[in-house]
């Protein structure tokens, strides 16, 4: 063996890096591993953990449903458009510059230099529209 | 040099666009809404506020990334910044990580702890759940409501309440946990039965 054993307690602090499928992440990923692959008193408590991960996840998603009230629903319409009365006609145009600069220089030994500079330069602007 | 004027789209534009893919996530949101502030009036005006701040900073929302989890920041971050400062939750020590990785001197689970666990997410009914959510701190919560039952990784997480990768990851931990003990007890004073989990509906008593 090339690295020293761990302790049952370090595999199975790293349970939630298990369930998650982020042991690689973990610096005795492979000291975890190969402990797993004889320990069976630890294998069983991963298989228990994931089991009671599923199990949680499917009650909390079977118990957390709830529908939204159609009053909300319907203030929350009503407030977008208020709000996008404020916006009303205006239009954004967005201009875009774009601008290459080439240099070619050839030195006094006949070596040949190529530069190409690019230049992009963005300006946003608001319009409001004149129609009512 | 070269120049070319794109117009984008028109607030009106803007507006279907945002109506049409961001209010189908309504239900979502306002389930979330309740775990956070724990009352269905906040969490409606928590979830009517989202809206209106993701609707007015809509054109910063990068088309093609995830919709969904911006939204979700929008959540986390409005109620953490406008509801929670009411509510004078005590906050988890910043050394949480360390505490987590200290505090976990941990041993195998007893078949007897693991049939009590199964028993009680077996038989527990919803409203119990969400007393058990309820009852655990705000921030373990939030990311075991969003990884659990919103299925966001723990890396969405991270963005989402605005917390270091890690963090999270021992917040998920913790509160799985707690949660799990939670439910147990609950079964446990229900009476729920440990001994034989494949007949879950036998009630014993409580003994004094």
């Amino acid at each position: 063996m090339s690295f020293i054993e761990i302790q049952c307690s370090e595999v199975l602090s790293s349970v939630i890096f298990i369930i998650e499928d982020e042991l690689e992440t973990v610096p005795q990923a492979a000291q975890i591993n190969s402990h797993l692959t004889h320990c069976a008193p630890c294998t069983a408590e991963i298989e228990h953990e994931r089991l009671m991960h599923q199990m949680l996840a499917d009650v909390l998603k079977r118990s957390c449903n709830e529908q939204a009230p159609e009053e909300l629903r319907q203030n929350i319409h009503r407030q977008i458009r208020e709000q996008m009365g404020n916006y009303a006609g205006a239009t954004e145009v967005v201009t875009q510059f774009s601008m290459t600069e080439i240099s070619i220089e050839v030195d006094e030994f006949g070596n040949v230099e190529h530069r190409e500079i690019q230049i992009e330069q963005t300006h946003i602007q608001h319009f409001i529209d004149d129609e009512d | 040099m070269t120049s070319k004027d794109l117009v984008l789209e028109s607030a009106a534009d803007r507006t279907t666009r945002f109506e049409r893919d961001a209010l189908v996530f309504t239900n979502q949101l306002y389930a979330a809404a309740l775990r956070y502030t724990k009352n269905p009036e906040d969490a409606r005006d928590l979830v009517q506020d989202t809206y209106l701040k993701a609707f007015t900073s809509f054109h910063q929302f990068e088309e093609g990334t995830n919709l969904r989890a911006w939204l979700y920041r929008v959540l986390t971050t409005t109620f953490i910044n406008s509801y929670r400062k009411g509510q004078r939750q005590p906050l988890i020590a910043d050394n949480e990580l360390e505490d987590w990785q200290v505090a976990k001197a941990q041993s195998h689970t007893s078949d007897q702890g693991k049939s009590a666990e199964t028993v009680a997410l077996e038989s527990l009914p919803d409203s119990d759940i969400k007393r058990a959510l309820q009852e655990i701190p705000e921030e373990f919560r939030m990311v075991v409501y969003l990884a659990d039952v919103e299925g966001f990784s723990y890396k969405e997480i991270a963005e989402i309440v605005g917390a270091p990768a890690g963090t999270v990851m021992s917040r998920l931990h913790r509160g799985r946990k707690q949660l799990r003990e939670k439910l147990t007890d609950y079964a446990k004073e229900l009476g729920y039965s440990t001994e034989s989990s494949d007949k879950p509906s036998s009630k014993k008593g409580v003994n004094k």
